[in-house]
C-alpha cells in the first residue's frame, strides 16, 4: 500500500476514506474504518469530505413512500406506544441525581440561596437540568415565576471565548426562541417578558447550543447543542 | 420541505420532540426508502431497514449539528451506511456473484432530469471524464452497494485490478472535483 514517488495514487489514508464512503469494503473492514472516525477527527474530516463530493449522486435514489404501517411500527420500537404523548426526556433518577447534585455544587460554591430563592419562592417552582451525552457541558436552569426571571448557572464546562453559548426556549412543536447569551459561568439572569413567561411551563425544553461570537446571526439556532433539558415543576 | 426545516426537525429530534419526529418520517422516508430498495433490492429487507434507520436516527440525531453537511445528505448517509452493512452481512455465495456478473450495469449517463443541483453536475461531469466501465463501477458501488467482490465479478477482473482501477479513478476524480 506504499506510493512510489513516480506514482500519483492518492495517500492511503484519503483512498480508505474514499473506499469508505464508495461502501466498496467488506464488512471487517468496514467496521475498522468506523472505529478509526470515531476516535480520529483528521480522518473523520477526510470521510466528510468524501461523503460531499459523492452526495451529488443522492438525486439518483428514486424516492417510494413506504406502507402506511411502517411509522406506527417505528414509534412502537422506539417509545414502546404510538400515542402522541413526548416521552419525558429524562428518567426521573437522572433527572434527580442531576437536582440533587446541582444543589450540591450550588450550595458549596456560596450562592446556593440567593440562586434558588427559597424565601420569595412559592411552593411550586420550576427547575431544568441541562446536559448533552458527549458535551462537556452540565447546567441548571431556575425560574423565578414572581419576578419572571430565569436564572442559569453552568455546572461544568467554561464559556468559550471564540463563541457565544445562546439559551433557547422550545414550547412544544414552536420553533425555537432564544433567550439570550449566557454571559457568567456563575449566573445569568434572563428576564422573560409576559408570552415567554407564559411558555415556560413543565414540559418546555430548554437547550444551550454554541454560536458564533455575540450570537446566531439569524432568529435559529445554528451551531451544536450542547445542553439541553426539560422543565420540571418540584 | 426546505433544507434549513430539515435540518430544524433533526435538531428538535435530538431534543426528543415526537411532534418533529413524526414531521421528519413524512417528509424524509419515501427518500430513504428509496435508498433501501436501491441498495437491498429486496422489499422485505428494505422494511426492515427503514426502521432501523429511523430509531438510529431518533438516538443519533444529537449528532447532525455537529456534522458539516446538509440535512438530507446526512439522512442518507445513515441510510445507506445501514443497508451497506445489511450486504456485506449476507453470507457470499457463488450464487450470488454469478448474479452480480449479470445485473445490468447502471448506465453511464443518468436520467438528467433527475439532477438539478450544480453539487450533483460536478460529481456527474467528473465521472464523465473517467473511462465509461470505470465511472460506472464508481456509480455502482455509491448507488447499488456493490463490494469489491461484485465488481470484480461483473468487470470479470481479478479483485486486486478492481482495487486498482478503483484507486486511479478515485484519484482522477478527485484532481477534477477539487479542480
Amino acid at each position: 500500500m506504499s506510493a512510489t514517488p513516480t506514482d500519483s495514487t492518492p495517500p492511503d489514508d484519503d483512498f480508505i476514506a474514499a473506499e469508505y464512503v464508495l461502501g466498496v469494503l467488506a464488512l471487517d473492514e468496514k467496521q475498522s474504518v468506523e472505529r478509526r472516525i470515531a476516535t480520529d477527527v483528521s480522518f473523520a474530516r477526510l470521510v466528510a469530505r468524501w461523503q460531499q463530493q459523492f452526495d451529488g449522486m443522492n438525486a439518483e435514489f428514486d424516492p417510494v413512500t413506504p406502507p402506511s404501517h411502517m411509522k406506527a411500527l417505528i414509534d412502537k420500537r422506539l417509545f414502546g406506544t404510538v400515542s402522541q404523548q413526548s416521552a419525558p426526556f429524562f428518567g426521573n433518577l437522572a433527572f434527580w441525581r442531576a437536582v440533587a447534585f446541582a444543589a450540591l455544587v450550588l450550595a458549596a460554591i456560596g450562592f446556593g440561596r440567593d440562586f434558588l430563592n427559597n424565601s420569595s419562592a412559592p411552593d411550586r417552582q420550576l427547575i431544568a437540568s441541562m446536559d448533552a451525552s458527549g458535551s462537556a457541558y452540565r447546567t441548571v436552569a431556575v425560574y423565578n415565576q414572581d419576578r419572571k426571571q430565569l436564572k442559569v448557572s453552568l455546572l461544568a464546562g467554561e464559556l468559550p471565548a471564540d463563541r457565544s453559548l445562546e439559551l433557547w426556549l422550545i414550547a412544544g412543536t414552536d420553533a425555537p426562541v432564544s433567550l439570550g447569551l449566557i454571559k457568567s459561568a456563575q449566573l445569568t439572569e434572563f428576564p422573560l417578558d409576559r408570552s415567554l413567561a407564559g411558555k415556560l411551563q413543565e414540559g418546555t425544553t430548554l437547550a444551550i447550543t454554541l454560536e458564533p461570537l455575540g450570537g446566531s446571526p439569524n432568529k435559529t439556532a445554528t451551531g451544536a447543542i450542547v445542553a439541553a433539558g426539560t422543565v420540571r415543576e418540584i | 420541505m426546505t433544507p434549513e426545516g430539515i435540518s430544524q426537525l433533526i435538531t428538535r429530534v435530538s431534543l426528543r420532540d415526537r411532534n418533529a419526529f413524526d414531521a421528519l418520517y413524512s417528509s424524509t422516508s419515501a427518500k430513504l426508502f428509496g435508498v433501501c430498495l436501491r441498495i437491498l433490492s429486496n422489499r422485505t429487507e428494505a422494511e426492515d431497514a427503514l426502521q432501523d434507520i429511523y430509531v438510529k436516527i431518533w438516538n443519533k440525531a444529537d449528532r447532525f449539528a455537529i456534522a458539516e453537511t446538509s440535512p438530507i445528505s446526512w439522512l442518507v448517509a445513515i441510510a445507506r451506511n445501514h443497508c451497506i452493512d445489511i450486504l456485506r452481512a449476507r453470507k457470499p455465495s457463488s450464487s450470488d456473484l454469478d448474479q452480480a456478473a449479470n445485473i445490468a450495469e447502471p448506465s453511464a449517463n443518468p436520467e438528467q432530469s433527475s439532477i438539478a443541483a450544480s453539487e450533483s453536475r460536478r460529481i456527474y461531469d467528473c465521472l464523465g471524464q473517467l473511462d465509461q466501465a470505470r465511472a460506472s463501477a464508481v456509480r455502482g458501488a455509491y448507488l447499488n452497494g456493490d463490494s469489491y467482490e461484485d465488481l470484480a465479478a461483473r468487470h470479470k477482473v481479478p479483485l486486486n485490478t478492481m482495487r486498482t482501477w478503483l484507486r486511479r479513478s478515485l484519484l482522477k476524480l478527485k484532481e477534477c472535483l477539487e479542480a
